[in-house]
This record gives structure tokens, C-alpha cells and sequence, in this order.
């Protein structure tokens, strides 16, 4: 089943094309759309909401056309907007509920799920306290937890991990991770950072100035790039002249080299020329911005 | 027979009813409309209304205990409203932008029109609660007036039930027209403070202009002239309304122009303040 599928979506505005033909088709589990700012992501979701007419091509949301069925999708479907959405002098249970009911749950299913989604995004004693006071972490489970309450089948979560520290970074991560597998929604979330969408997603499509550059299984990006770090204390170079001459593909990254993973063979290699150059291995890493790398090859190839 | 508490019982998933956008925009009527008294918000966002409240009953107590006392009328129904025209001008001032203003302002429009209501639902919503907000602050002291006429029974008057129904009906209208303007002015500057200000800016403006205009047309004698600048002040216009439609004395102390002109100006206003208020939300809900 297809969760999203897009034919030809265009959107200009006046003196910029936001979207340019834009085809893709995604299917259920948690899908990446990663892009520059500005790139078109939310121009993306709105209309995939329904919210702003195409100006050519067609799309569908789980089967609902978004020119004629805007209502039935905004219905099953679920949005956490990228900008601050949320009024100060409310409870987070209170706005919770309330939009939850805005959804068409009755009040006191609305209540129920209210409890449930924010004990499900981490939010407890402090939900009855108006939002006001609020860190930036819990506004952003407040917003994750509004685009929850009435059980959706999608999700769009726009730019989730924006002014988050490291920390809640990755547990807005692992969230967005268990929403897409425990909770069996299908989610759609953008970022402009690639590093951080692997980890999460099943498919990523990647866009620049409104088109599409790339749109694939995650494990795609990955075996194309199987990349590792290897860091040594000293004799860098001795290393990557040692490991050219073995035949492996290396590239100095700082204090760091990267050595492209051909087989089991490239383990060996590096475990072989470190024993015999005596150098002291410091790290040996699969590559963390792998994605990023293959995204950096191809705007740099288009 | 398992004694272990399963305290995580897993993400449910819910099968329950899902109701159409009418049950949707009735809740935002309600959430509006306790908004607006301060319920469900900070004890802060209490005091204003419900002192309001208050001083709105004040004059309804006082004549109930002069009719208990003295067994005489103190008030007539129909000029309440313009008698106390400060307090429904204050609260709509202090409390249309707590109807509007929020979303406009913390950007929470998004997190409605993702959802089943479209613009015009939001927009007759907020209307609806602001209308009846107002309308309440007018109208339960009248009633509480009735009610308690209806009690002490002077034995000397008539029971005043058209007055009554009359005075609600200026209240209705005063309500739909004043709304319409107070969210449409708190609509346009979306910082509470401003909109505050701005709204009773503009009551003030219309006090103080026709009742300049007043004093000036009547020292030179131009009476057709003075009727029409009462109507600059919207409580006075709605009075004009009332007087054309149900009789009575005139809540202002002068004259009002003859027949249907004062309600042909209320219908423009009203069809204006809602155009322009739709007009205003079209526009925030592209962005």
C-alpha cells in the first residue's frame, strides 16, 4: 500500500517554483524528507495536507486525492508544524484535548488520548502547568503530542529536531522511531540535517530547490557508502600510503581517514598495516554522515 | 493468575467515534467562549471579566432592592445598555483579543486548519463565542431585573415584559454588532496590547465625535443633524434600532432619525465587520 504518491506536484509562486515535478512514492514505516531551508519541504506538507492547491500535478494521501479530499485527509492525518504553535496561557493538557476534540473525538475520548499521547511523548506532572513556562524539549513533545491525539495514520513532522539540544535530539529521535514501529503510524519527517534522519528512517527522499534529487531505501544510501573512520595516534600517513598500496580507496578527513569498505578484506587491511606500521589504533568507526556524503556527490554531480 | 502490574500498557490505538467538522467547531465555540471569561486559564485571566461581570449586575441589584424598598421602578429595561455602555466596551476591548489574538499572534492557526475545520468554520466560531459573551454580560442582568420584578410584585406597576423583551433585543444586537467589530479590530494587531488599546480607542473616538458633533449641531439648531450624529456612538445606534421597532423612550435624551435607516446602518456594519473579518483569515491562512 502506498502511504504517498506524488505525479508531476509542481507549486509556483509568484517569482519562485517552490516545487518542480515532483514524483515520488513512499510506502508505510517512517520516510525522510530532507532538504536545504528552503528547499520546499513545508511548501511539500501543506499541500499534502490539502491546504494549498497545486499548481500542477496530482497527489494522493493514503489514496485521498489532495485537490478533492483535503477534509477526509486532514482527518487521519496528523501535523507538527515546524514554527512555535503553541498559546502561553494553556495547559498542554488542556490545548491537547482541546485539539483533540477539533479532530472529532468526543471529550472525554479526547481526554483519554490526551493522557495517553503525553505520557507516550514524555510529558507528566508538568502538563497541567500552562505552556508559557516550558523548555523548548517540552513545547516540541507538546506539538509531537497535538499532531498524536486522535490516532493518525500519518504523520507529518516538520523539522522535529529544530533548537533541540544533543540530548533531546535523540530522544525526539527515538520517539519519532517508535511512532513509526510500536505505534504503527506512518510518519513523514523533514530535517535539513542528514546525519540525523538515518538513524530513523526506512526511506529517505532527498530534494534541492524544489526537485528531487534522490529517493530511496535507507540501505540503499548505505551499502553505496559503507565508509570507515579510522583514526590513528600518529603516522597518519604512513597509514594512508600503507593502505593506498594495499588497494584499499582512502581519503584523509582531517586527522582522520576514511577507507572505503570493498569486503571483509578491508578490515584486515587496516588491522594489518596498523600491527605493522606499530601504530597506535585509536578509532575504527562505521561512517556516521554517510548519507550526507552521498548527498554532497550528488548536488555537487547535478 | 498473574500479581504483576503491567504499568506500560503500550500505544493504544483508538476506534472510537470520529465526529464531522460541526462537532469540531462547536468545541471551539466552547473553548472561545470559556476563554473568554477565563476558564480553564491562569486566575489572572479571571479578574477582568468577572469583575466586569459584576459591576454589569451591580445596577440590577440596586433596582431589584429599590422595588423590594420603595415599591417603585428605578430603571427601564431598554437603558441598561446605554447606561452602562463603559463595561460592554471595556470587556469587548480587554476581551476580544483574548478570542483572537493568541492564535494569530503564537501562530496556533496551523494546528486548526490541519484539521477537519476550514477558515470560515474557525471564523463563525470565534464570532458565535464572542457574540454570546457579550451578550450574556448584557443580558443576564436584565433577566436577573425580571426575575426579580417578577418576584416582588408591585401591586402598583404592570409587569414591564415588552421593555424587557426590547431590552433584550438591544442586547442581541448590541452583542452581534460589537463583536463583529472587536475581533475584527483585535484581528488586525495580533499583540493582545494593542488590540486592547485599539478597540477602545475607537469607542472613545465614537463617545467624544458624536458627542461633540451633538453639542455643536444642537447650539446652532440644526436638529436633523443632531439626530444623526447620535448614531456615531454604536450603543446610541443600536438604541435608534429598538426605538423604530419597539417604541419607548430614548436612551440618549434626544431624538434618533425616523424609520428604517439606524438598522439599514447596523445590517451594513455587521455585513462589513464579518466580510472583513473573513477577508483578514483568508489572508493569515496562507501563510
Amino acid at each position: 500500500m502506498h502511504i504517498l504518491v506524488t505525479e508531476g506536484l509542481t507549486k509556483r509562486f509568484p517569482g519562485v517554483t517552490a516545487l518542480d515535478q515532483l514524483t515520488v512514492t513512499t510506502g508505510p514505516g517512517v520516510t525522510g524528507l530532507v532538504g536545504a531551508n528552503g528547499a520546499g519541504k513545508s511548501t511539500l506538507i501543506k499541500m499534502l495536507l490539502g491546504l494549498l492547491p497545486p499548481s500542477s500535478g496530482r497527489a494522493q494521501v493514503l489514496g485521498l486525492d489532495i485537490a478533492t479530499q483535503g477534509a477526509q485527509i486532514r482527518r487521519v492525518v496528523g501535523y507538527m508544524p515546524e514554527h512555535d504553535c503553541l498559546p502561553p496561557d494553556v495547559s498542554a493538557t488542556e490545548l491537547v484535548v482541546h485539539l483533540g476534540q477539533m479532530s472529532g473525538l468526543p471529550r472525554t475520548a479526547s481526554r483519554e488520548r490526551a493522557a495517553d499521547v503525553l505520557r507516550h511523548v514524555g510529558l507528566y506532572e508538568e502538563r497541567y502547568r500552562p505552556i508559557g513556562g516550558y523548555s523548548t524539549g517540552m513545547k516540541q513533545r507538546v506539538k509531537l503530542a497535538q499532531a498524536l491525539v486522535h490516532d493518525p495514520q500519518l504523520v507529518f513532522l516538520d523539522e522535529p529536531t529544530n533548537g533541540l539540544d544533543p540530548q533531546g535530539r535523540d530522544e525526539m529521535l527515538a520517539l519519532i522511531r517508535r511512532i513509526g514501529s510500536e505505534f504503527g503510524i506512518s510518519v513523514l519527517v523533514t530535517s535539513h540535517l542528514l546525519g540525523e534522519l538515518e538513524r530513523v528512517c526506512d526511506h529517505v527522499i532527498v530534494i534541492d530547490s524544489g526537485r528531487l534529487l534522490r529517493s530511496s531505501a535507507i540501505g540503499d544510501f548505505t551499502q553505496a557508502t559503507s565508509v570507515l573512520t579510522v583514526e590513528v595516534e600518529e603516522g597518519t600517513d604512513a597509514l594512508l600510503a600503507k593502505l593506498t598500496e594495499a588497494g584499499q580507496t582512502v581519503t584523509p578527513q582531517g586527522r582522520a581517514l576514511l577507507v572505503k569498505v570493498d569486503g571483509p578484506g578491508t578490515y584486515d587491511a587496516i588491522r594489518d598495516a596498523a600491527v605493522e606500521l606499530e601504530l597506535c589504533l585509536t578509532r575504527l568507526e562505521q561512517g556516521r554522515q554517510r548519507i550526507e556524503d552521498v548527498f554532497r556527490e550528488e548536488v555537487a554531480g547535478v | 493468575m498473574s500479581e504483576g502490574v503491567i504499568h506500560d500498557i503500550g500505544y493504544r490505538h483508538y476506534d472510537g467515534a470520529r465526529l464531522g467538522s460541526a462537532y469540531g467547531t462547536r468545541a471551539l465555540f466552547v473553548f472561545t467562549l470559556r476563554g473568554i471569561f477565563g476558564l480553564g486559564r491562569p486566575a489572572r485571566s479571571k479578574v477582568m471579566p468577572f469583575f466586569l461581570v459584576t459591576v454589569m449586575l451591580l445596577p440590577a441589584v440596586v433596582s431589584i432592592v429599590v422595588m423590594t424598598l420603595m415599591n417603585e421602578t428605578a430603571m427601564t429595561y431598554t437603558s441598561m445598555p446605554t447606561i452602562m455602555q463603559a463595561v460592554p466596551a471595556i470587556f469587548l476591548a480587554s476581551q476580544a483579543p483574548t478570542a483572537v489574538a493568541p492564535d494569530l499572534r503564537y501562530k496556533v492557526l496551523p494546528l486548526y486548519l490541519s484539521r477537519p475545520v476550514g477558515v470560515t468554520q474557525y471564523v463563525l466560531a470565534k464570532y458565535a463565542a464572542m457574540v454570546l459573551a457579550l451578550f450574556l454580560l448584557m443580558a443576564v442582568p436584565l433577566v436577573l431585573m425580571f426575575v426579580g420584578e417578577l418576584l416582588v410584585d408591585m401591586p402598583d406597576e404592570p409587569l414591564r415584559t415588552q421593555q424587557f423583551a426590547a431590552g433584550l433585543f438591544t442586547s442581541l444586537v448590541l452583542a452581534v454588532l460589537l463583536a463583529g467589530v472587536g475581533l475584527l479590530l483585535a484581528s488586525l494587531t495580533p499583540r493582545r496590547g494593542l488590540g486592547v488599546a485599539s478597540v477602545i480607542a475607537v469607542y472613545m473616538l465614537c463617545l467624544a465625535i458624536s458627542g461633540a458633533l451633538v453639542g455643536t449641531f444642537e447650539s446652532v439648531g440644526r436638529t436633523t443633524a443632531t439626530e444623526w450624529a447620535w448614531l456615531i456612538n454604536p450603543f446610541f445606534l443600536v438604541d435608534a434600532v429598538r426605538v423604530w421597532l419597539f417604541g419607548g423612550e430614548v436612551a440618549s435624551g434626544g431624538t434618533y432619525p425616523p424609520g428604517p435607516g439606524p438598522a439599514l446602518i447596523v445590517i451594513a456594519l455587521i455585513a462589513f465587520t464579518l466580510g472583513a473579518l473573513f477577508l483578514r483569515y483568508r489572508k493569515a491562512a496562507a501563510r
